[in-house]
This record gives structure tokens, C-alpha cells and sequence, in this order.
């Protein structure tokens, strides 16, 4: 992506443009205006749309039903000294990370295994193919079944979600590698051992990392409904304190409509925050790959 | 020439002619020299015919020198449509295949010099030849099979150079459909598959049925699951011969239909618009990246909040998860087209329309299928957990009522029939996809994409 195609028509208005004012610093940048105008915007049509029934006199269609946002800061406001909603953060976090880490501690070797021979690619692949299809969160009730607590059919719905990504990915990864090194190692001698940790491994880090960032994003969609769905979908939970799914739940039986936007924000940060934390690892573990 | 009579010419010379033009490479010396001895020289002139369509094929032919021209019978003599053979070349392979017809015309363009063997005399000295064995009437059943594969052509080219203007007629795609099955089936993958699944199932019945392992014991087994499946009167009320199955799968079906179908409708648009317009992307790409990092399935209750009915929240939120990945995809795929390609357009004089149409729509196609297929996987996602916690009818509901009623074996038919169902989606979409890129599979196909 070095060039931008949309630039070329319309012709550089960046340059033009930044010259003539004189707004300071960010707002310099038409897209940085442009973007601050576009969220500005929505916000005032999301309270306007919110508050519609108060001012209109009667509700909007869609957005009527929404709480405003003044609504939401001011639920957040008090939710901000709330211990019962910082228990929830760490309740999914912990979930998410324990999840995470089994479907990386079991996906990457599947995976490269998978890559390294043929013959359990020939026996292994084919079941995996099979059960891939079915939803993670088809799996729920069948592992709060199986699993002696919620706690840990919770985090085995989390570990499918994230597994089937990291082991898809490994293997992709694998098979970007060019024959003919694995041939040219080969030839010079190299064990089967040498040709995994030296050019296997080096060749996949790239796609077990993309896997893994993408895994950590499947993995908080799916604590969400999984936590919504083995707490929420039986009704009857003690308050907050369940993980950030159970409290939206929570306050949308509870009728607290603000909240239940607090909280998707707040799985929304968590997911950005825990995704960051993945990026930032990846480029740690590779740093060849830091100048793109 | 050793003997210096241009009629036949030294044998030395003959079997090596032979020896270049046919594909029996593992001849013996002896068998060349016999069909060396066998030749038979014949000289055409100009605008000669050597041989009409449909006449009996006994005879396989080699040019020494000179040009001549093979045209296909049922054609309306258009040029590209015959072969030109050149010295070193073979033709009239029909010979080999026993009580064949031409199935073209030859005639000389220029003056030539043929060396002629007899069919059938071929066939015995190969078959006779020690040497050769199995491989090399392989061989020969390969050239056959492809000269009965392009029934335009009677004339496989030399090694040395292929004729102008042939034409290779492309094996049809039930040919190679059912040869990539045969081959399929030689391989041991198939049978690594079949053991693969035997050890699933194998390890569900064991640990379930028969070991009964501590957690394992209470999950409904396998053939408690399959003999609910086809059963015709079924203990829980859910197989294949009852319309409520049917029902479920179908409410679902529609449920992604409407969503995918919103979700491309408007998420290829706005993608395109993203990738193409800067001003738009400046404005819409902020608000899309505020909403993206929210789970979508955190959107539930705000769905059953903001929207009338039951039905409504479940469609919004399928699709708003295939919608996301599709914008995005398209603006992605937008954004990796080579820019040089909308300047070689501008510079051709195309409108800004146009090189919308023809440079940034196929351009960007690629990443929009890839995002299709993303969008169905998610679209099931996002569907299956919202008829889970809220829905009438569908494979989610089926699932989450099984399981608070405590009918297990229906639970297991419901997830493995979303498997199916899911799967048999984002095959459709595949295929769709293969079929309207064509032209790039091929081009993958022969190296000449990235």
C-alpha cells in the first residue's frame, strides 16, 4: 500500500490546504479536522436522536430508543468508584487470558505439526475441518455440560474461538514458506530439526502473530455471549461481579440502559487495550519485521 | 547422402530424423534401425495433397524438409484453425491407433520430403522391442489419448518446436474433475481421512458409551445422537423426518440471507467509497473504527432495545458483523491496487466514472470475496449467539432450548447440522466468487499474478 489511489484524482488537497491556515498543531491535517468533525457530529445526532422525545415530542424511530450520551458519561461516572465494575474488567480479562493462552500453547504446535507431517495433516486436518464449521458459541451449553464449572466451560468456548484462528493461520504460514528453501536446507544437509527451528519457525512467526491478533479479538466477542448466554440466558446472577458480558446483561435486565452502553465501551477499550498488548509482543518477538 | 540418390537418403540420416521427431525415447538401437530400414521416402510438391479428410490412416509421417499444412475437416478454413508442420515435425498419428480415419487434410505449402512408416509396423517393432516394455506404449497411449482429446488435430509437434497456429483444445472441466478424483482416490489422503474421522467417532462412542469416563458419561452419546437423527419418530421431537428441523434451518437460512445480502449491498459501496474518495474515508473511517473494536455480540441487548420484535435485533446484528468485514475488505482491496494503473487509465483518457468501472471494481474483487467469505463466517457467529440469548425459532434457539430442557441428542443434531449449513454457505459463496474471478484463477494458474 504505498500509494494511495483515492489521492491521485482529486489531486493532493493536503497540500494546499495546510498552508492557508493557520490552525494550530493536529488540526492542521485536514483528515485529523475531518475526522473530529465526523465524531462530533455523530454524537450530537446520537444525543439530538436520544433526547428526541423530550424535544420533539415524539420518540425517533431507531435512536430514539438509545440513551443519550450525557446519560452514558454520567452512568459511567458513578460506575468509575464502583469495585463491582472494575471485578468485571478483571473477570474477563483473566477469562480472555486464560482462554487466549491455552488456544496459543495448543494451537501453535497443532498447527506446526500439522505443517512438519504429512501424514497427521492427512489424519488430523479432516476432523478439523469438520468441527470448524460449528460456531464456538454453539458449543456453550455443550460445555457447561461437559466442564464441572461455568468458570471452565467459559474458557474452553474462549480457547475454540481463538484455537481455530492460530492453528489456521500456523498452517497458512506454513505453507507461504518456499519449497525450494526447505529443499536448498535440505540439501546442504540440514536436520529435520535444523530446517523446523531455522526456517520453519522464523517463516510462520509472522502469521502465528497475525493469528494471534486476530484470535485475541475473536476471543472477547465470544466471552461476551458466552458470559451473556451461561449467565444471563438463566436469569438469576448476584449484581455485577460476573465479567463485563454478565454486566451488560445485567443492567439491560436490571432496565439501567446507560449502563449497557458503559459496558460495551468498556469491552471495546478492553479489546483494543489486549490487542495492542499482542501487536507490541509481536513486534518484540520479530524484530526484522519492525521498519514496515 | 552415401549413396547419392535423393530418393533414399542414408539410413544414418533417416534414424536420427526418427529418432528426433518421435517420442520413444527408450527405443533400442535395433528397433530404430528397423523402422529406419522400413521408411519409405516420399517427395510432394507445392500445393500437393498428401491425404484427404477421412481416408484410411495407415501411415505416420515425417518432414525432412519443406512445409505443409494441416487443415480440420469440418471448419470453415480458417487459417488459425490448421496446423503447420515443419521440418523435424511428426504427423498422422491417427496411424497408431488401429482402423483410424483422417480426421484433415494435408497439403504441401512448399515443396517437401516425407519420411513414411507404416502404422502397423510401428506397433509391431515397439511391441516386439524388448527394451521398451510397459513404458514406452504408455507413451504411446498418452500421444493417443491426446490426439483423441483434440479432434481438430492430427499432428503432435517434434520436440523441437511447436507448430504455428495450433490449436490446443482445452480439456472440458468434467475431463479434469474426474481425473483430480482419480487421482485423489490413488493418494492415501482419502483413507488418512476416513481413519481420522473413525478415531473421532471411535473415541466419542469409547469414552462415552463404553468407558464411561467421569465427565464424559453424561454427554449424549454417538449412537444415541445418529438414532435420533434418522430416527422416524423421534424421542425428543427433532430428526430429519420431522418439518420442525426443516423449520429451525430455514428460519436461520433466512435470517443470514437478509442480513449477507444487506451486509454486501451496502458494505461494498461504502468500502469502494472508503478506498476511493479520501474526503469520505476521512470522514465515515473514524466512526467505523470507534464501533469496530465493540464486540458485536455485545450489542445484543442494545439491539432488542432499539429495535421492534424479536426477528429485527437478530437480523441487525448478523448483519452488522458482515458488514464490517466487507467495507473493510473492499476498502482494503481498493487501497492494494497499483496506483499506476488508475494514472495509465487517466492518461488513456478515461473518465474518473470509467476508471471506477474498469480499474477499481475488478481491482478490488478480490479482497471483496475474500471479505464475503469472512462475512458468512461471522454472519453464523453473530447469528447463532443472538438466537441463543433471544429468538422464536432457528438452530441457536434449537440448541439453547435442547439444552435447558435437557434434550441432549437433539443438541449435538443442532450444532452438527449449523456445521453442515454453515459450511454448505461459505462453499456458495466460494464458488460464486470462482466463477465470477475466473480470469484471475487462471491467471494464478499460469504464474502470471503475484
Amino acid at each position: 500500500m504505498t500509494a494511495d489511489i483515492a489521492a491521485t484524482p482529486t489531486g493532493a488537497p493536503a497540500l494546499g490546504e495546510a498552508g492557508a491556515r493557520k490552525l494550530p498543531g493536529f488540526l492542521n491535517n485536514p483528515s485529523v479536522r475531518r475526522a473530529c468533525i465526523a465524531i462530533a457530529a455523530a454524537l450530537i445526532f446520537w444525543q439530538l436522536g436520544a433526547t428526541s422525545h423530550d424535544w420533539l415530542g415524539i420518540g425517533l424511530p431507531v435512536v430514539g430508543h438509545v440513551p443519550s450520551p450525557i446519560a452514558v458519561l454520567k452512568a459511567w461516572h458513578g460506575l468509575i468508584g464502583d469495585p463491582g465494575y472494575w471485578e468485571s474488567w478483571y473477570l474477563s480479562f483473566t477469562r480472555v487470558a486464560l482462554g487466549f493462552a491455552a488456544a496459543t500453547a495448543i494451537g501453535v504446535p497443532f498447527g506446526l505439526l500439522l505443517a512438519m507431517s504429512r501424514y497427521f495433516r492427512g489424519l488430523a486436518f479432516p476432523v478439523f475441518e469438520l468441527l470448524r464449521p460449528i460456531p464456538p458459541l454453539a458449543w456453550v451449553p455443550a460445555s457447561i455440560i461437559f466442564w464441572p464449572t461455568q468458570e471452565m466451560s467459559i474458557d474452553f468456548v474462549i480457547f475454540l474461538g481463538a484455537f481455530y484462528t492460530i492453528v489456521l493461520n500456523v498452517l497458512g504460514g506454513a505453507r507461504e514458506i518456499d519449497p525450494r528453501l526447505v529443499q536448498a536446507a535440505r540439501s546442504m544437509g540440514a536436520s529435520r530439526w535444523n530446517i523446523f527451528r531455522r526456517l520453519i519457525l522464523p517463516g510462520v512467526l509472522p502469521s502465528i502473530c497475525v493469528g494471534m491478533e486476530v484470535a485475541v479479538g475473536i476471543t472477547w466477542e465470544v466471552v461476551v455471549a458466552a458470559e451473556m448466554i451461561s449467565g444471563g440466558g438463566s436469569g438469576g446472577n448476584t449484581a455485577s461481579g460476573g465479567g463485563l458480558g454478565f454486566f451488560i446483561w445485567n443492567s439491560y435486565i436490571g432496565g439501567s440502559y446507560p449502563d449497557i452502553i458503559v459496558g460495551m465501551i468498556s469491552i471495546g477499550i478492553a479489546g483494543y487495550l489486549s490487542s495492542t498488548l499482542v501487536r507490541a509482543t509481536a513486534k518484540r518477538l520479530m524484530p526484522w519485521t519492525r521498519g514496515r | 547422402m552415401a549413396d547419392g540418390s535423393p530418393e533414399s537418403p542414408g539410413v544414418d540420416a533417416v534414424r536420427h530424423c526418427i529418432e528426433a521427431a518421435l517420442p520413444f525415447k527408450a527405443l533400442t538401437g535395433g528397433t530404430l534401425d528397423a523402422l529406419a530400414q522400413a521408411a519409405e521416402c516420399i517427395d510432394l510438391f507445392a500445393g500437393e495433397v498428401l491425404y484427404e479428410a477421412g481416408s484410411a490412416a495407415d501411415c505416420l509421417y515425417i518432414v525432412e524438409f519443406g512445409v505443409l499444412r494441416l487443415e480440420p475437416i469440418a471448419k470453415t478454413g480458417h487459417p488459425a484453425a490448421s496446423a503447420v508442420m515443419r521440418p523435424g515435425q511428426a504427423f498422422g498419428w491417427i496411424a497408431l491407433a488401429e482402423q483410424g480415419l483422417r480426421r484433415n487434410r494435408a497439403v504441401a505449402v512448399t515443396p517437401a520430403r516425407l519420411l513414411r512408416l507404416c502404422g502397423s509396423l510401428i506397433l509391431n517393432l515397439v511391441r516386439a522391442d524388448p527394451a521398451v516394455g510397459r513404458m514406452s506404449l504408455e507413451d504411446l497411449r498418452a500421444v493417443l489419448q491426446a490426439i483423441q482429446l483434440s479432434p481438430g488435430r492430427d499432428a503432435v509437434p517434434g520436440h523441437a518446436a511447436s507448430p504455428v497456429g495450433s490449436v490446443v483444445k482445452k480439456p472440458a472441466a468434467i475431463e479434469i474433475g474426474l481425473f483430480r478424483v482419480a487421482q485423489w482416490f490413488r493418494s492415501p489422503a482419502p483413507y488418512m481421512m476416513l481413519l481420522g474421522y473413525a478415531l473421532l467417532l471411535g473415541f466419542w462412542y469409547l469414552s462415552v458409551q463404553v468407558l464411561k469416563l467421569p465427565r464424559f458419561a453424561q454427554m449424549p452419546g454417538l449412537t444415541a445422537v445418529l438414532h435420533e437423527w434418522f430416527s422416524k419418530n423421534p424421542t425428543y421431537g427433532v430428526s430429519i423426518y420431522t418439518p420442525v428441523y426443516y423449520q429451525h434451518i430455514l428460519v436461520s437460512l433466512r435470517r443470514i440471507g437478509i442480513a449477507f445480502a444487506l451486509a454486501t449491498g451496502l458494505g461494498v459501496p461504502v468500502g469502494l467509497m472508503l478506498g476511493w474518495s479520501r474526503v469520505f474515508k476521512d470522514y465515515v473511517f473514524p466512526l467505523f473504527e470507534m464501533l469496530r473494536p465493540i464486540p458485536i455480540l455485545a450489542w445484543v441487548p442494545l439491539a432488542i432495545i432499539m429495535l421492534p420484535g424479536s426477528e429485527l435485533p437478530i437480523i441487525y446484528l448478523t448483519f452488522l458483523a458482515s458488514f464490517f468485514a466487507t467495507a473493510l475488505n473492499t476498502m482494503l482491496g481498493v487501497r492494494s491496487i497499483d496506483a499506476s494503473y488508475a494514472l495509465a487509465a487517466e492518461c488513456l483518457g478515461a473518465s474518473r466514472w470509467q476508471i471506477f468501472l474498469h480499474v477499481v471494481v475488478p481491482g478490488a474483487l478480490p479482497f471483496i470475496f475474500t471479505g464475503l467469505q469472512i462475512s458468512v463466517g461471522v454472519a453464523w457467529f453473530s447469528l447463532v449467539a443472538a438466537e441463543m440469548i433471544s429468538g422464536q425459532f432457528g438452530l441457536g434457539y434449537l440448541i439453547n432450548t435442547s439444552y435447558t430442557t435437557v434434550e441432549y441428542p437433539t443438541l449435538v443434531i443442532a450444532m452438527f447440522t449449523l456445521g453442515i449449513v454453515g459450511y454448505l454457505s461459505s462453499s456458495l459463496v466460494r464458488l460464486a466468487g470462482m466463477w465470477l474471478m475466473s480470469w484471475r484463477t487462471r491467471h494464478l494458474a499460469l504464474g502470471e499474478l503475484r
